[in-house]
């Protein structure tokens, strides 16, 4: 059959801009965590610390109440740096948890399906696949860690002052810095084992055991060879020593901070290493 | 032609480390109907995913269009990819399978629902598209990933297996609206097992095996270069035994063989031309010819003849 006349005329509308299209596998990413009612509600629960640490700052800075207390101000809660991080340390806990709990799905089950190669047969790349993946992970973490932190820095500020906010701006920044190291880290962890191990209750499994056995794993080092090179495996440990540096506080984990910082983005790597062998739009089957 | 009309390969090779995908395709695939045949890891999927950027080819070029393939913000306005596997996100219905898929193309939410339901309509399936694709069967299934990938308007669709799982009434669908699409203009690229529809339906075939193209181009022009398979012509007359007697006596006839139900003679030539003009002459002396028929000029005997005997001898 020669084709003499083109009648077909492809699409030639408007396009929505190129950098803000992975945006949509994140919106989708996050209405099929929120269809899970245990999320939702370890979500909600995840607040309550922070709930409770805006009413501390609230009392610390009420008159009548500490008088009622026979309570000076700063002795029912002292907001510096062992504030924040202990306060990160909670929420970090529940961060990784939810972690553990829903990063598994969200690359296996288009892996499984074989999904890839319809995401790429887009003008969508790769790295914008694990982009748009990786923002819904973002999102959620940021609403349990660094925004609060952020909302209790805006708080005690306004009770204490804009002189106290500048004082103190190394919180604010040691709280969202800290948490995007730790987002950054447990996210691509998740995503990874989401990649490599296809059943979600396995993946997750293993994301736990991968923290508390590397931390197990690097403490026996440490004891063994009388060292702390031990800590470098240890992803606690390293967040631990970042955040303690952000915050400006001495920390029991004796490693520097700069090899501290080069050890978690190593880690990182070899996340998004093992991200790029797996998500690719073709399979080889030998 | 132009080039920019054309799906072209130059020389182009694929080896997933030391597994060889294809070897030194050269094709120029120009609009219209063209089917991939070819066994299993022949490289089908492996020239549709080269076709469509999803891989890079370890040596050689391709354009489609003219347009590269490493350039996907460009490529794929004009390409649609239909998948061999189903690939559904969980909990989707037909409509928001299209659907999402427009807005990781690029399209604004009153375009997208626009061209999802055009999309829709096309492939017959605007009742159940507010339906859950798990509840599908596996001809919607089939038809609702036809959906999304025309949907955006693409000059060049690419489809891994489109038929499998089809009834026979939904395939005869699928299969007019393939020719109403290419003689629209569009590249329509497919790959297929079932051989007399590949026949059927295309105007050009691509033999593959091995990861190499045995035969491309119109059927009956890839079988009539084989010179080393006669070609068979089935001759239905009045009487096959005289017929079978004289058309013996030509030299490019290797052999001439009564029909089983005894009203014709299938004929094994090395010059078809030649024969023709015989049966000119042995029409004009007595012998009725109720028709005359090329018996192995279709694509499962060129199957059988190119990639049969290797498949064979594996």
């Amino acid at each position: 059959m020669a084709v003499y006349k083109r009648s077909y005329r492809p699409y030639t509308g408007r396009l929505t801009p190129a950098w803000s299209r992975f945006f949509v596998l994140t919106r989708y990413a996050m209405r099929g965590m929120f269809k899970s009612k245990f999320l939702t509600a370890v979500f909600v629960l995840s607040f309550f610390s922070p709930l409770i640490c805006a009413l501390l700052i609230y009392l610390n800075h009420n008159p009548a109440i500490l008088t009622m207390l026979h309570a000076r101000h700063n002795e029912v809660v002292s907001v510096d740096g062992q504030f924040f991080l202990g306060f990160l340390g909670v929420q970090g806990g529940i961060a990784f948890f939810l972690t553990a709990f829903i990063g598994p799905n969200t690359i296996a089950p288009d892996l499984a399906n074989g999904a890839l190669p319809l995401y790429f047969c887009r003008p969508f790349s790769r790295a914008e696949y694990v982009l748009g993946k990786l923002c819904s992970l973002f999102y959620l973490l940021s609403f349990i860690t660094w925004i609060p932190a952020l909302v209790l820095f805006g708080i005690e500020a306004n009770l204490s002052g804009a002189g106290w906010m500048w004082e103190h701006r190394s919180l604010a920044i040691g709280s969202l810095l800290s948490s995007w190291i730790y987002i950054l880290m447990i996210s691509f962890s998740a995503m990874a084992l989401s990649a490599w191990v296809k059943w979600r209750i396995a993946a997750g499994a293993l994301m736990l055991a991968a923290m508390f056995l590397l931390s197990g794993f690097g403490a026996a080092i440490n004891a063994v060879l009388r060292s702390n090179i031990g800590f470098y495996i240890s992803p606690g440990a390293l967040i631990t020593r970042v955040s303690s540096q952000l915050f400006g506080l001495d920390s029991p984990i004796n490693v520097s901070a700069g090899s501290a910082w080069v050890a978690l983005l190593v880690m990182c790597g070899i996340c998004l290493a093992l991200l790029a062998k797996k998500v690719r739009a073709f399979e080889v089957v030998r | 032609m132009r080039a920019n009309d054309q799906v072209i390969f130059e020389n182009v090779s694929k080896f997933y480390g030391d597994v060889l995908g294809v070897n030194r395709v050269s094709l120029s695939i120009p609009p219209g109907i063209t089917s991939l045949v070819g066994p299993n890891g022949s490289g089908k999927t492996t020239l549709m995913n080269l076709m469509t950027g999803l891989i890079r080819p370890s040596r050689g070029a391709i354009r489609v269009l003219g347009i590269r393939t490493d350039n996907p913000e460009e490529l794929f306005r004009y390409v649609g990819y239909c998948t061999q596997f189903d690939s559904f996100p969980k909990g989707f219905t037909g409509y928001q399978f299209v659907y999402s898929y427009l807005r990781l193309y690029g399209c604004a939410h009153g375009e997208a629902e626009d061209l999802t339901w055009k999309a829709i309509e096309r492939v017959g399936l605007v009742e159940p598209a507010r339906r859950k694709i798990a509840g599908y069967s596996k001809g919607m299934r089939q038809r609702i990933k036809l959906a999304q990938s025309i949907c955006h308007g693409p000059s060049v669709l690419v489809l891994d297996e489109p038929l499998n799982g089809l009834d026979p009434l939904v395939r005869a669908e699928t299969i007019a609206l393939f020719r109403v699409l290419a003689e629209d203009g569009m590249h329509v690229i497919i790959s297929s097992h079932i051989l007399h529809e590949v026949d059927q339906i295309s105007d050009q075939v691509i033999l593959l095996s091995n990861g190499y193209v045995v035969a491309e181009g119109q059927i009956r022009g890839v079988r009539s270069e084989m010179q080393d398979h006669p070609m068979q012509i089935l001759v239905r007359c009045n009487h096959p035994g005289r017929l079978a007697a004289k058309v013996f006596e030509q030299d490019s006839v290797v052999e001439a063989q009564i029909h089983k139900d005894g009203l014709g003679v299938l004929v094994k030539t090395r010059d078809p031309d030649k024969f023709y003009l015989l049966l000119n002459h042995i029409a004009q002396n007595g012998v009725t010819i109720e028709s005359v028929a090329p018996a192995d000029d279709d694509v499962n005997s060129v199957y059988e003849y190119l990639i049969g005997s290797e498949e064979a001898g594996r």
